[in-house]
């Protein structure tokens, strides 16, 4: 009994120094989490009800900044339409073309390796590099894209297309710009499609299946776990959208691509307040979590092949 | 074998490295002092701003000057974070236009008490008539000088000889009013089908901006309340006048030809494809290189037909020091500033930043026997600062351009464009009163 006892004891102790040990192994990035992350949280959250210009000491004003955003700034309702008009754009079309990049790379072809790292390359790009790039194809009068489409142009007897410099089509050209890093996306499909039981492809071959069947009914639906992670990533990503406005378009033109983060940006950095720039980055959260939230209740939709089991 | 030596050459350079990176030079009971400024490691004027700080330590038993250089791009953040975490640096750079800022929130010495100090206590200090009045101005607040000017520049109007002789013009036809501007202009441009390949001037290109035509004319946006003025017929007339200066020309045309320029990373002027444009001593430096390939001069801005007023954008960087609470390194801080106003060193300053630097006696025998940088000393006169608007700090970029450049795609008439930069200015001001 006694001797039970003591090995009972002796491996709590031990229970307790691995739990220690744990604590310190993880505690850099638990300071991390802390000093870089939850702080910073917090005091944005005091800052927005603020009034701070970043010399002097915030001083508490209430809900005065979020009545500001709300119901005194057209900047503000505009540049959330910007930003939900890119969301609502770019991810689907994110979606589509990742698949299909996917799909396309899925096969057993010579080469194949290269064709997926190239796909892949632009994702390793600096994105301001990566903006300057596109900034050339799409400049209206002498960019690529726009000889490239010259004889269409000219075929339909239409004016050569704006694009980012086009009030209509701007954001939309920053969506397109955006696909050029669908290979990220395209990385987590090929990983999962490997993933998929060849048997499910032979068994449905025997019933007669097409490539277009196949792809319908095995490869979509077994693909659903990485098609809604990069949905839902797609929609936080979406709602941060700035470089490639700042570095193209600085907003415009008309303001039709100053997007929810870039007047955050200039809330900030040119008009020294830091309460409403805090306050626009509370809204963000927001309206990021409604709207992810939402398309959480898509999970259902979701088949995860190991829960079948 | 080979791997390991070839490791261990690695730990050797990564160790000197880190070991050099360390190292920290010995400054026995000196104190030290902070200072940032634009030099880094590897940018042209790194070397000229260690030299100059070196001369100030080795003539100094009190004090110590630890300079921290930042690129350009990064300092303004950096500065304003450091500042805003009360870590700030004990002396640096920073804009002139925005000194009142930092100076009605606490954070910079009184720089007027400092000079008065000096005064009553017999020692050399800083003579302020040797800076411009504006300049001065524009780094008070309530009556004291919170910074010193430490850079000075303006704007003046480029003119290229050769396209000039080109067009059968000469110096003489180089344009001293509105009118004249335009004539000139027209005669200089070079347009083959829907291609600019040479353009007289526009009013939008290089640092050509609405503020400057209408202090030229007596106007401005605010009123000393900082209400808006833009609301008046000859606001309206002169915004039209900036988007009529081309309008025979596409604005798709004008659009390449400023693009082409521009994404190529050419300044039109220097390229040869630009007859005349408003620009500052900046354009000057990316000239010098070309040397007598290219002739060119200055000349004052064109004036408006009738009661011009001479008025040009001044600009420039302030110096400062940060109030850190501790008075040994505000001492230091202050003698360091005083060694940088000195007319030796604001002279060998202009010559490591390519800058022109602020003290006027300084620049006016540095510019001496160089017309251009003459004609600058000399423009320097009528240089006026950007006031600074609480409200609306940027008034005069963001908060205007988005608008201003409505109109000069035409989707905005003149008119439009002027009701929706009130509309915001006034609906900024009420958010900013609504929370001070």
């Amino acid at each position: 009994m006694a001797k039970k006892k003591k090995h009972t004891n002796s491996l709590q102790q031990m229970r307790k120094q691995e739990r220690r040990l744990g604590y310190i192994f993880a505690s850099p990035w638990l300071l991390g989490l802390v000093i870089f992350g939850a702080f910073p949280i917090l005091a944005s959250f005091y800052l927005s009800f603020t009034s701070y210009n970043m010399v002097g000491v915030p001083r508490f004003i209430g809900t005065t900044n979020y009545q500001a955003l709300f119901f005194n700034d057209n900047l503000f309702w505009k540049s959330l339409w910007n930003t939900l008009y890119h969301v609502f754009l770019s991810v689907p079309l994110g979606l589509i073309v990742g698949i299909m990049l996917a799909l396309l790379l899925n096969s057993k072809i010579r080469g194949i390796g290269i064709y997926r790292t190239l796909f892949y390359l632009p994702n390793v790009v600096s994105i301001v590099a990566m903006s300057l790039l596109w900034l050339w194809l799409f400049q209206p009068n002498f960019g690529l894209i726009n000889q490239v489409l010259s004889p269409f142009y000219n075929l339909l007897n239409m004016e050569p297309l704006g694009w980012y410099r086009d009030s209509n089509i701007s954001k939309l050209t920053l969506v397109l710009m955006g696909l050029w890093t669908a290979g990220g996306s395209m990385i987590i499909y090929l990983a999962q499609m490997q993933d998929i039981p060849k048997d499910y492809y032979e068994a449905a071959q025997i019933d007669g299946a097409n490539g277009l069947q196949q792809i319908i009914k095995i490869t979509l639906p077994l693909m659903t776990p990485s098609i809604f992670f990069n949905f839902i990533m797609g929609i936080i990503v979406g709602f941060q959208v700035f470089t490639v406005a700042y570095i193209m378009t600085g907003g415009g033109p008309g303001r039709s691509t100053y997007y929810f983060g870039y007047y955050l940006f200039d809330k900030m950095i040119q008009d020294n307040n830091m309460g409403q720039a805090s306050a626009m980055a509370w809204v963000l959260l927001v309206v990021t979590l409604v709207i992810t939230l939402l398309a959480l209740t898509l999970n259902k939709y979701v088949f995860y092949l190991g829960e079948q089991d | 074998m080979m791997k390991k030596l070839i490791l261990l050459s690695l730990l050797l350079v990564a160790g000197f490295t880190l070991a050099a990176c360390g190292e920290k030079e010995d400054i026995g009971d000196r104190t030290e002092i902070n200072f940032w400024n634009i030099s880094p490691v590897g940018s042209e004027s790194y070397s000229g701003m260690r030299r100059i700080i070196r001369d100030f330590n080795e003539s100094q038993d009190a004090y110590f000057v630890r300079s921290t250089g930042i690129n350009f791009w990064d300092y303004w953040d950096r500065v304003n974070v450091a500042i805003a975490s009360g870590n700030a640096p004990d002396v640096a750079l920073h804009t002139i236009d925005n000194v009142v800022l930092r100076a009605s929130n606490g954070a910079l010495y009184n720089i007027t008490e400092l000079i008065e100090a000096d005064i009553a206590a017999g020692r050399e200090t800083i003579a302020v008539e040797n800076y411009l009045e504006n300049q001065l101005d524009v780094a008070a607040y309530d009556g004291n000088l919170y910074a010193l000017p430490f850079s000075a520049t303006t704007r003046v109007l480029y003119y290229n000889l050769d396209l000039f002789e080109e067009a059968g013009l000469s110096e003489t036809d180089v344009p001293t009013t509105w009118s004249e501007l335009h004539t000139v202009a027209k005669q200089l441009d070079d347009v083959s089908g829907n291609t600019i390949n040479v353009l007289g001037f526009d009013p939008s290109f290089g640092e050509g901006t609405y503020k400057q035509f209408l202090w030229q004319s007596g106007l401005d946006y605010f009123d000393e309340d900082f209400n808006v003025t833009l609301d008046t017929p000859e606001h309206l007339e002169i915004l039209e006048w900036m988007y009529d200066f081309n309008s025979e020309y596409s604005r798709s045309a004008l659009d390449a030809f400023g693009e082409a320029n521009e994404m190529l990373g050419i300044n039109p002027f220097a390229a040869g494809n630009l007859g005349m444009m408003i620009a500052s001593d900046g354009l000057y430096e990316t000239l010098r290189p070309l040397g007598d390939s290219m002739r060119y001069g200055v000349a004052p801005i064109p004036l408006p037909d009738e009661n011009g007023v001479r008025v040009n954008w001044g600009s420039g960087f302030s110096i400062e020091m940060y109030d850190n609470g501790d008075e040994a390194r505000k001492q230091g801080a202050w003698e360091f500033m005083k060694y940088l106003m000195t007319y030796e060193v604001q002279q060998d300053m202009a010559e490591v930043l390519g800058w022109l630097m602020s003290s006027i006696p300084a620049m006016t025998d540095y510019a001496e026997g160089n017309p251009i940088l003459e004609a600058f000393i000399e423009e320097l006169n009528y240089a006026v600062d950007k006031v600074y608007v609480p409200y609306a700090p940027n008034w005069h970029a963001v908060d205007w351009d988005q608008y201003f450049e409505e109109g000069l795609r035409g989707a905005m008439t003149a008119e439009e464009v002027l009701q929706a930069a009130i509309s915001n200015y006034i609906q900024k001001r009420e958010n900013y009163e609504a929370a001070n």
